[in-house]
């Protein structure tokens, strides 16, 4: 093979997509993530109605993230957006102690789905700049994480206004799409 | 390519040499001829403000950063360094009137942003109070069992506890919501009835919010200058900006209502496309955007 075929081929294979799926309850964190994956500015947030998406280039990979609203009212509409993920981001508020209960059963809901079994699920304990932020082992012993067997998951604290954690937690992301993929 | 090497040519040597022969022919300085000519509103303020801006000469580039006391004492500087007398009074007044639209603007922008910095903070009894008026404003038959209630979803807020849904707004979302209320109360209460139809309805307070980021924006990066030089002739204060939210949370319901969508899950997708609508509206020199004369005072 000739170099110039060999650059035609190298030139030839687009990125990969990966779509991700950016779930969790409001005020979790996940529009402010998904501006810190994109590198844009976040001070100037607001709740996000109905959806955002963006895609970011990560390690060969295009990664087409959809956020989606988290308040209670929009949540019947998360299944419309379940076809094809490749992963599960599911955002915790670490800080938020009164509402674990409440976005535990929402990510249980979220692993019976049908249209989501065997998806790779990544749960970011975010919200670590805070002092009263609960660690991640805590949470993840708190929604009972090891029982989880249908599936690889990993839980990664991380700070989305910092951008701490993120990175690690994107890694697993691209690490478990390939193995899935290919 | 050709666009970039015009532009630089003509703001570095051809401006120079057409306002010099502008001068010869008619014996006077451009800023003579846009304040004596053009009526007053932006179109006068925003060729003053760009002949300011490009000028070479220190004083009259330092005059769109004057402050306002200090507006007087610069008119005078201006109209010595253009050797301008100093009883060409229509000059003199229409210069003032044009500088203190120019500092103004950017005065409110700081404004503005001071009070968007401030986070909303439950702790705070102002905050709190102002929280409370807006439900007062919005369901004044209604009362509020508890500070912490499921009842804030029915004026549009995400959850049991407005606190976490002003965000990157903080203050200014808040305030901006209670002024629509207080000020067009019989508008506000018909837009949040309409913003609860169950096909289209939308989160009232939360989309309050989401407009409010909208009116920040097109402040921050100058779009409202057509509108604010046309609608004070003086210093803009923050209750223009208000009004302007105000017209803004009235035109995006119409607009929403209009454009029917499907659910509220497109939002983004007519939130910009009503942006961008604004944004046109915004490129006129004669653009006046308020609501139809309703306030209550």
């Amino acid at each position: 093979m000739g170099l110039l075929s060999i650059l035609r081929k190298l030139k030839s294979t687009p990125d990969q997509e990966v779509r991700i799926l950016l779930l969790g309850l409001d005020n979790a964190g996940k529009t402010t993530l998904l501006k810190q994956l994109a590198s844009e500015d976040i001070s100037h947030i607001t709740p996000t109605q109905g959806f955002n998406i963006k895609s970011v280039q990560s390690q060969g990979f295009k990664l087409n993230v959809w956020d989606i609203g988290g308040q209670r009212k929009i949540r019947p509409y998360w299944r419309n957006y379940f076809e094809n993920t490749d992963i599960l981001i599911y955002v915790i508020d670490s800080a938020d102690r009164k509402r674990f209960e409440e976005t535990g059963q929402e990510l249980a809901e979220l692993l019976d789905e049908e249209k989501l079994s065997g998806v790779p699920v990544l749960i970011f304990a975010n919200k670590q700049d805070l002092l009263t932020a609960a660690p991640a082992s805590e949470i993840a012993e708190g929604l009972n994480l090891h029982t989880i067997r249908d599936r690889v998951w990993q839980i990664q604290s991380c700070s989305a206004l910092s951008g701490e954690g993120v990175q690690d937690g994107m890694n697993w992301v691209c690490k478990n799409v390939s193995t899935k993929k290919k | 390519m050709w666009a970039h090497v015009w532009g630089f040519l003509y703001s570095n040597y051809f401006r120079f040499w057409l306002k010099w022969v502008l001068r010869l022919l008619t014996g006077k300085c451009e800023l003579q001829r846009l304040l004596g000519g053009a009526e007053a509103g932006a179109r006068r303020t925003l060729s003053v403000e760009h002949s300011l801006e490009s000028s070479k000469n220190k004083v009259l580039r330092n005059a769109v950063h004057v402050e306002e006391a200090e507006v007087e004492k610069c008119v005078r500087d201006v109209m010595k360094e253009k050797k301008i007398g100093q009883k060409d009074t229509r000059f003199k007044t229409n210069l003032r009137i044009s500088l203190l639209q120019i500092s103004g603007y950017k005065k409110l922008y700081l404004d503005v942003e001071n009070l968007r910095k401030v986070p909303y903070d439950s702790e705070n009894e102002e905050h709190e109070e102002q929280l409370i008026e807006l439900w007062h404003l919005l369901m004044p038959h209604e009362n509020l069992k508890a500070r912490i209630s499921k009842q804030w979803c029915d004026i549009g807020f995400q959850g049991d506890d407005p606190k976490t849904d002003f965000r990157g707004m903080g203050l200014l979302g808040l305030v901006n919501l209670v002024y629509f209320s207080k000020h067009y109360t019989n508008e506000a209460r018909q837009i949040l009835s309409r913003s609860n139809h169950p096909k289209l309805g939308y989160s009232y307070a939360i989309v309050g919010i989401n407009l409010t980021e909208m009116a920040y924006s097109l402040l921050k990066n100058g779009a409202l200058k057509g509108h604010l030089y046309n609608m004070v002739s003086g210093l803009p204060q923050m209750e223009h900006f208000h009004q302007f939210y105000c017209y803004l949370v009235y035109e995006f319901d119409k607009f929403w209502f209009e454009e029917e969508p499907e659910s509220i899950m497109h939002f983004n997708q007519y939130r910009e496309k009503f942006h961008e609508k604004i944004k046109g509206l915004l490129l006129d020199h004669n653009v006046l955007l308020t609501l139809p004369d309703t306030k209550k005072p």
